[in-house]
């Protein structure tokens, strides 16, 4: 299989030397900017080259038209978009990976079927998300035509879902609880099932409906958080 | 009409300049406040400050509202960056896009925009202006 990496900051670069090691893999490193090429060049050899990766003379002229994937990994989102349409329309490369460096650009891939996109600044905060210890609630995967996502419930001591059956809870609209998992592993619920302390969730609900699916299963606000009734 | 410009070198402020005159209402976007200098001081449009491929500047300057869109700013990717934030995004009827290279312009007009190419215009000029005489 032949892949065009172009970009080589340090994803496109650290990619391309992964990719490398793999004899299934033909790789090519294309940097644009001369200084690095040719400091690449000195390292890699001909792994690297110099050159426009959304030019079609230079393309061509690195087979382009053989490659099998061309992922797209610089810092600038307009060179990334075009590296793929051009990868894609001009040489008909089946496959093309994008990397969005601003997540609000992503629509745009989308719309234009560049549908393989990585999002660093997404993708970090999704880990900052998942790190956190006391998260109730945690996105996992939007489901963009529906309005509807994937999330990760965790029933925290003292919530007001725990305790209580299934069929008792008062759910937001269009939510479905598709798995409980707890100590005894992972299950698929029905009405009768109890939710305990230190269950995790796998539910699909509204986007909307975040802040009523976190209140359920997060721990009441410590006392003296709680919102003052007003003096007499 | 109202119209939107990226790009205020020396083609931008040109064309708005002739389409501020001749009436329609127009908004010329460039990084640089300092480019604005090449608009004459008759030119009755607004300025904006601010890059073209970012999608909020292109609503701070009523992209929205716009029937057209012009890319002129230097980079090949930028103007087709943002030509199809307009054209996709934002859904604006008429984009114009500046393409130097004669090769992307084609392919780039094969998927929808309207696009041309300096170098393959100036290259035909040349071309006919030498065999002008014979």
């Amino acid at each position: 299989m032949y892949i065009i990496i172009v970009g080589a900051g340090n994803v496109g670069y650290g990619l391309a030397l992964e990719l490398y090691g793999n004899t299934d893999y033909e790789v090519l490193l294309v940097e644009r900017e001369r200084q690095r090429a040719l400091l690449l060049r000195e390292e890699l050899g001909e792994l690297a080259v110099e050159g426009d990766g959304t030019e079609v003379t230079f393309l061509e002229r690195i087979g382009a038209r053989r490659a099998d994937l061309v992922i797209a990994v610089t810092g600038d989102d307009a060179h990334n978009l075009v590296a793929c349409q051009v990868a894609r329309h001009y040489f008909g490369i089946g496959r093309t990976i994008a990397r969005v460096n601003n997540p609000r650009n992503e629509r745009l891939f989308q719309l234009l079927g560049i549908e393989a996109t990585v999002s660093a600044a997404a993708a970090v905060l999704a880990q900052i998300e998942v790190d956190l210890p006391e998260q109730a609630l945690i996105p996992l995967v939007k489901l963009r035509a529906s309005g509807l996502e994937v999330v990760d419930l965790h029933v925290q001591e003292d919530a007001s879902a725990a305790g209580v059956a299934l069929r008792d809870l008062e759910l937001p609209e269009r939510t479905t609880i598709s798995l409980v998992i707890s100590g005894e592993g992972a299950n698929v619920p029905d009405g009768d099932t109890v939710l305990q302390p230190g269950d995790e969730i796998i539910a699909i609900i509204d986007q909307q409906a975040e802040p009523e699916m976190r209140a359920l299963v997060a721990a009441p606000l410590p006392p003296g958080t709680e919102p003052r009734e007003p003096a007499p | 009409m109202k119209i939107v410009i990226m790009g205020c070198g020396r083609v931008g402020s040109t064309i708005a300049a002739r389409l501020d005159a001749e009436g329609h209402d127009v908004t010329i976007v460039d990084l640089e406040t300092q480019a604005f200098r090449r608009l004459p001081d008759s030119f009755g449009g607004e300025r904006f400050a601010g890059s073209g491929v970012d999608d909020r500047v292109l609503i701070a300057a009523g992209i929205r509202e716009a029937d057209a869109f012009i890319a002129l700013t230097q980079g090949d990717n930028r103007n087709l960056f943002a030509s199809q934030l307009a054209k996709h995004l934002f859904r604006v009827e008429t984009v114009v896009t500046r393409v130097y290279d004669p090769l992307r312009a084609e392919l780039f007009a094969d998927l929808g925009l309207r696009t041309f190419s300096p170098t393959r215009i100036s290259g035909d000029l040349a071309y006919e202006s030498l065999f002008e005489g014979d």
